[in-house]
């Protein structure tokens, strides 16, 4: 059963100081996980995680790919940047702690909630950062069974 | 009437050419041409009205009240939207509009101003009251609300649940005037008068409420002419008005038609104005993904400028605009509404939703999670195919809305004129 599972999976190429394009690839995430029938509570969750992510990586990053796989227990998303890395993670897990410059801030962003908001929405998380390489966010949110007929 | 799928906004057939005008404005993506005539999906369809501004052939109309209609009740009850007052020239005071509403033919005109102004000050105590979630998004466009209860469906709890303003001056009324008048009311017909076609989806089928408080909305645009009509022939009753203004309107309540209008006379809560349909939903996109937090109270107007571009107003809504803020000048900052009243009306909860907003049906893919999936991966191969060219040819408003209907069962690849074209060439 487990084998022929059908899984739907696509990848979203993001470019690091796209703020024009801020936003698409969750947005686009999230029209896709309704249409898929996924409860909205559920898809909240996912938008807010594919969000903080995608901002993430045009904040901070040269660029990245979101690879999200969906099938009907689970939404998996691997967000795999190149970039600057972060230095002390569990610093950057801290509820309120911040790099942006004031320009981000400015902006509206910044407010030291991306990587604690993303785990406080994820059932699954995993974090691995390369100083001078990138960080890898690994993310799982299950569907509690709501995609189940 | 309580019907969830209630629209306001129709396609006349007799009229409609089959041009592709409407179904490239809308922005739900609700309109599919099909044997030459435009027809809107009513599952999808929020009643913007974005498709009626663009119809060159007058080929999109809206269920509005006709003041004929109004025959049936014996005491007629008229509470205009402040936009009315922007509708005539700097000459015109709101109380002569007033008085040529009466004129015309409704037995008592109220202003909506010192409501408005009451809606704002229950908003401050709701938003004191209730530190989470954030942003709260206010209900006063009917078509906001149902958006939300179609596209965003996960911030139904982030209603703010005050009933707007024409509901609650209704409901005051309605529970003011039978005793005073010593008539039953249900022979009092209470009406709004809007430039708004929506208004009437939250009076047919209300959100929030078991039954609205109003019988009606007559549009500003058809009783127009009737008011006009009232103030040529008043000159008298017109000074009258100008040396005994009898009502005191609202700065703050006055000011509310204008987009920031809503949320402008709040003192302790940071706000954010939308207005325009796209702008509402590239916000409201933004809320669903957690932004925004640090806003107490999100105020939507899918018309642009705010109610004062809704589609049936007469006057160009700039003029309007200015109109309305010569007379927010001029009736100050000072409150007409008693701080002590909205409290207690306030704390009856004579002011709340009589229920919370619920989202409607979703429209998945497919119902079985499998098929869903399968279904997401078809229409992803068949965008692929398609030209990508969004001429609307094959009666849907864009290739990737093609593929969607294709997926769905609605159409077949084929109906793309660029993919028969290719098929028949081989």
């Amino acid at each position: 059963m487990a084998a022929a599972e059908p899984v739907y999976r696509k990848e979203f190429p993001v470019k690091g100081g796209d703020f024009a394009k801020a936003g698409a690839a969750a947005c686009e995430i999230k029209e896709l996980l309704k249409d898929l029938g996924i409860d909205s509570s559920t898809v909240r969750r996912a938008a807010i995680v594919a969000y903080e992510s995608e901002m993430n990586v045009i904040m901070y990053a040269t660029e990245a790919c979101m690879d999200l796989t969906v099938s009907p227990e689970e939404i998996h998303l691997i967000v795999d940047d190149r970039g600057p890395g972060i230095a002390d993670v569990e610093l950057a897990l801290t509820e309120g702690y911040s790099t942006a410059t004031a320009e981000m801030r400015e902006l509206g962003f910044g407010a030291g909630m991306g990587l604690p908001n993303i785990k406080r929405n994820a059932d699954v998380f995993a974090i691995d950062s390369k100083v001078g390489r990138g960080t890898r966010l690994d993310i799982i949110i299950r569907t509690n069974g709501h995609l189940k007929p | 009437m309580n019907d969830k799928n209630f629209h306001a906004i129709h396609i006349t057939k007799d009229k409609c050419i089959g041009c592709v005008r409407c179904m490239s404005a809308c922005p739900t993506r609700a309109i599919r041409v099909a044997d030459g005539k435009a027809r809107i999906i009513d599952q999808l369809c929020i009643d913007c009205a974005e498709c009626l501004r663009v119809c060159p052939h007058e080929a999109v109309h809206s269920h509005t009240t006709l003041f004929a209609s109004l025959e049936a009740f014996e005491y007629k009850v008229a509470i205009p939207s402040t936009v009315i007052y922007g509708q005539f020239g700097p000459t015109v005071v709101p109380n002569e509009i007033l008085s040529a509403l009466r004129r015309v033919g409704f037995d008592e005109v109220y202003d909506l101003s010192s409501i408005c102004e009451l809606n704002c000050a229950a908003t401050e105590e709701y938003l004191n009251e209730h530190p989470q979630p954030r942003p709260y998004i206010t209900a006063t466009c009917p078509v906001v609300v149902r958006i939300i209860q179609r596209r965003y469906p996960s911030l139904c709890g982030q209603i703010l649940p005050i009933e707007p303003p024409r509901e609650i001056a209704a409901k005051i009324l309605r529970t003011i005037l039978p005793k005073a008048l010593g008539i039953p009311a249900e022979k009092i017909g209470i009406i709004h008068i809007t430039p708004c076609p929506a208004k009437i989806v939250s009076i047919n089928s209300p959100a929030t409420l078991a039954k609205s408080y109003l019988d009606g909305a007559i549009s500003i645009r058809d009783i127009f002419p009737q008011i006009l009509k009232a103030l040529r022939k008043s000159d008298e009753d017109s000074m009258m008005r100008h040396l005994f203004p009898e009502t005191l309107f609202s700065g703050t309540g006055m000011g509310w038609p204008l987009s920031g209008g809503e949320t402008r006379g709040l003192k302790s809560h940071r706000a954010v104005a939308v207005s325009g349909i796209r702008d509402t939903m590239r916000v409201l996109d933004e809320v669903e993904g957690g932004l925004l937090r640090d806003i107490d109270v999100l105020e939507c107007t899918v018309c642009p400028d705010g109610c004062v571009g809704g589609p049936l107003g007469v006057e160009n809504r700039f003029l309007a605009k200015s109109r309305i803020l010569e007379l927010v000048a001029a009736a100050g900052e000072h409150a007409v509404v008693d701080q002590k009243d909205v409290s207690r009306l306030y704390h009856k909860n004579f002011l709340s939703f009589d229920h919370p907003v619920a989202a409607t049906e979703p429209r998945p893919l497919d119902h079985d999670p499998a098929k869903a999936i399968d279904k997401a991966k078809l229409r992803e191969k068949l965008a692929a195919d398609l030209p990508q060219k969004d001429c609307g040819v094959c009666g849907a408003p864009d290739c990737r809305t093609l593929a969607d209907d294709i997926a769905r069962g609605y159409a077949c690849l084929e109906d793309c004129p660029f993919v028969k074209g290719r098929k028949e060439k081989r």
